[in-house]
């Protein structure tokens, strides 16, 4: 066993309400600098949608990450040979168009524009070539569905559903979206790290935080084609590739990292996983729909004894471990098991966790009245307005199981909940749906209190960060002792 | 005063005796491809008694810097370059006022004897053979490497019917080559030692081997009869081949390039109503 902790994340996305503040707090913090006006390193997007950049999980055009080829993990965008075969150029990057021209307004006008008839007005300028330009698509373009089905319909993960459903999907009365915010997902087998040529990404073995050396990055942008989830990006001014960093200033203060703490709707959660780095290839190497359990079983419990001991062995200090205990990440992933990673099938063993949404079909349209049609608050999902389909194809890799243990498990909590508050509910019926869901009373008060009482101790438990520890490997702390201060190292001598 | 330079007079003898050998040398390598001395003329006139014909100042302008001589129009300079069928004497690189006087001592000296050592090889009285012609070809092309290693001719030279995109450019044509240095033995010295800014530096090192000399000529012989310039038909050979490497580099590049993402969204969005 090679026990390693990691700063892992849930995302409860049945608490989003799309407010893009968390992309607002990582834009003002780190990517408003020239060269960076296009990235996001945190976006939210609208489900069904393309994303940003557009279809960004279209891995037959995107190749990103990793494939199953003959038992062995092989990168999707580039390998040994195709590194020389590619060395002038990087054949599968999104255009600037996939992503967006940054652009701003020629305010000036504003101010400056002769009388006439008509109001002035501030033309739109790039923000990469100052000239006058036209917006085709934004960051967020298809946000709320933007009024256009072309976004939309071109969602990947609708791809699993029949004719029929996607139908059904779009009839306007059964529209159905939800959002999805994204962020680096500081993955076990980052497939960036993988590709990088110049060895200039890497995790740190501290915390499992995947950086980009600002100094080493020689611009081949091999992790921008690697990453399936688009999450490094190049910036044109500089020449070197960012990414997000998950605020690690912030992470070694004990602070929330920027997104995280501004989230409106307080959908996420931040905290320590333990996992044993001796299985990250085998579990890579699970069939699609095995591979959301084979994650969960490389996660390995910070109770036991074994763990324990082994984790202090690899130097995972006492309050990490105290911190792995405590996690939320922990409770949702592996306790509760109702939180999913995104697109494990791209088998990068993302450290970013999502709790699916729930999306009941409430009413249907009639005429001019809109009628309700379900008796039941919580009923079958699979006359879900959202396909469980789809929506195992984004966190199940295809197995609809685990959505279905989910949504269950989240359905009879609501139910239980209902009964203790309101009590319209039979109390004993949700007790026993509870069981059904492979629940109890007192892991639905848990969930319960988690999801939607939580306090920011109880939604961020952020070890610390032992920089003290850390700096011994780089640098002898006493190398200077017994010196004469500082400025100069030598000591006074009697005499001239 | 007198003892003080007596102490000079054996490094003196020292000296002069390095330099006898380097002066011998040196007219091996830089004059004897044109010159002999009583031999009768090659490209060059015969050195023998040129100081009879000229004064030491008039020579030495000459050896340092013949071009600009017979550039001036000097009467006697545009003779020879007359008789030398219009070929000019090159300047010669690593020229010192010492090595000037040594030379003009040196053929004053093998002057007054009866048969120089300088008199001229006796490799050009072999009579050339068609075997020659062959062997001759294949050592300008370089299908037969010469034995000193020396590079071959054509990277440098052209001649007419030789190479599809003729031979380098570097260096004059040498199609008519055995004419324009006045016959076998001319040519063969030339070979012998090639005296010529580029070449001498290149064969000083390589030279071309003895019994490589006569099958060259031999060859160059044979092409003086065609008497044809190829150089039109070469460049547009060349243009072709522009062409044909041009379609190739742009083949090879679309098979490891093409397929490259171009865009996503542009073509989502295409000729729809948004």
């Amino acid at each position: 066993m090679d026990i390693r902790s990691q700063i892992s994340m849930v995302f409860h996305l049945d608490k989003c309400i799309g407010c893009h503040t968390c992309s607002i707090a990582c834009k003002n913090i780190w990517t408003d600098r020239k060269g960076t006006e296009y990235m996001w390193w945190n976006n939210v997007e609208t489900k069904p949608g393309t994303g940003f950049p557009t279809r960004w999980e279209d891995q037959d055009k995107y190749k990103g990450g990793w494939e199953l080829v003959d038992g062995e993990l092989k990168l999707k965008s580039t390998s040994k040979s195709k590194t020389i075969t590619n060395i002038f150029h990087n054949p599968t990057m999104p255009t600037m168009d996939d992503y967006y021209e940054p652009w701003s307004y020629k305010y000036k006008d504003l101010f400056d524009a002769p009388a006439g008839d008509d109001q002035p007005t501030a033309k739109p300028i790039s923000m990469v070539t100052g000239d006058y330009m036209d917006i085709e698509a934004g960051p967020n373009w298809d946000d709320d569905l933007s009024g256009s089905p072309i976004y939309a319909e071109n969602d990947i993960n609708l791809d699993v559903l029949s004719d029929e459903q996607r139908d059904q999907l779009f009839a306007i009365e059964r529209l159905m979206m939800f959002y999805f915010p994204r962020i680096c997902n500081h993955c076990v087998n980052p497939s960036c790290v993988a590709s990088c040529p110049s060895g200039a990404l890497y995790k740190r073995g501290e915390d499992g935080i995947v950086l980009l050396d600002q100094e080493r990055c020689r611009a081949w942008r091999s992790c921008i084609s690697a990453c399936p989830y688009k999450k490094t990006y190049y910036n044109w001014n500089t020449g070197k590739s960012e990414k997000c960093i998950l605020c690690f200033p912030r992470i070694e203060t004990g602070q929330a990292p920027a997104c995280f703490h501004s989230c409106v709707g307080r959908i996420r959660y931040l905290g320590v996983l333990l996992y044993d780095a001796d299985k990250i290839e085998e579990t890579a190497k699970h069939p699609d729909h095995e591979l959301v359990d084979a994650q969960r079983e490389m996660i390995l419990d910070p109770f036991d004894e074994n763990v324990i001991r082994e984790a202090k062995k690899n130097g995972i200090s006492e309050s990490t471990l105290k911190a792995a205990q405590e996690s939320p990440v922990y409770k949702f992933v592996k306790e509760w098991g109702i939180a999913l990673p995104p697109h494990v099938e791209y088998r990068t063993l993302p450290m970013l966790f999502y709790v699916p949404p729930m999306l009941p079909v409430m009413s249907a349209q009639e005429g001019d009245s809109v009628r309700s049609i379900n008796e039941e608050y919580f009923p079958d999902f699979d006359k879900a307005r959202v396909p469980i389909k789809y929506l195992a194809s984004m966190f199940g890799g295809g197995n609809e199981s685990h959505l279905r243990y989910v949504l269950k498990k989240q359905s009879a909590i609501r139910a239980y909940r209902r009964a203790l508050t309101v009590g319209d509910i039979d109390v004993l019926e949700a007790e026993k749906a509870l069981v059904e869901a492979d629940c109890n009373p007192e892991e639905a008060d848990k969930i319960y209190k988690l999801t939607s009482l939580c306090t920011f101790e109880d939604r961020f438990v952020i070890p610390p960060s032992h920089r003290e520890e850390a700096i011994e490997m780089m640098k002898d702390p006493l190398e200077h002792k017994q010196e004469v201060g500082f400025g100069f190292n030598d000591s006074p001598e009697r005499g001239m | 005063m007198k003892n003080k330079y007596k102490i000079l007079i054996p490094f003196v003898f020292l000296i002069s005796g390095v330099v006898c050998q380097d002066v011998d040398q040196f007219f091996k390598q830089n004059c004897s491809s044109c010159h002999t001395i009583g031999g009768g003329r090659l490209t060059g006139p015969d050195l023998k008694n040129v100081h009879e014909r000229k004064d030491d100042e008039w020579l030495k302008k000459f050896i340092n810097d013949p071009v600009a001589i017979i550039n001036s129009g000097d009467a006697y300079a545009r003779q020879i370059l007359d008789e030398s069928r219009g070929i000019m004497m090159p300047k010669v690189g690593g020229l010192t006022p010492f090595i000037v006087q040594s030379l003009l001592d040196l053929i004053k000296e093998e002057s007054a004897k009866e048969k120089s050592k300088y008199s001229g090889s006796s490799l050009a009285d072999r009579v050339l053979t068609p075997e020659d012609i062959i062997i001759g070809r294949a050592l300008f092309l370089g299908t037969t490497v010469l034995k000193n290693n020396g590079p071959s001719c054509i990277g440098c030279h052209s001649i007419f019917g030789e190479g599809q995109l003729g031979g380098g450019l570097l260096g004059p044509n040498l199609t008519d080559v055995y004419g324009r240095l006045g016959g076998k033995t001319a040519l063969a010295a030339w070979l012998s030692s090639p005296a010529s800014e580029t070449m001498g530096p290149i064969y000083g090192k390589h030279p071309i081997d003895e019994k490589e000399v006569l099958p060259l000529v031999a060859f160059f012989k044979e092409k003086g009869k065609s008497n044809i310039s190829e150089a039109g038909m070469h460049d547009f050979n060349f243009l072709i081949f522009g062409f044909v490497g041009l379609a190739i580099v742009l083949i090879l590049f679309d098979l490891f390039w093409g397929n490259r993402l171009r865009s996503v969204r542009r073509k989502l969005v295409k000729g729809k109503a948004l």
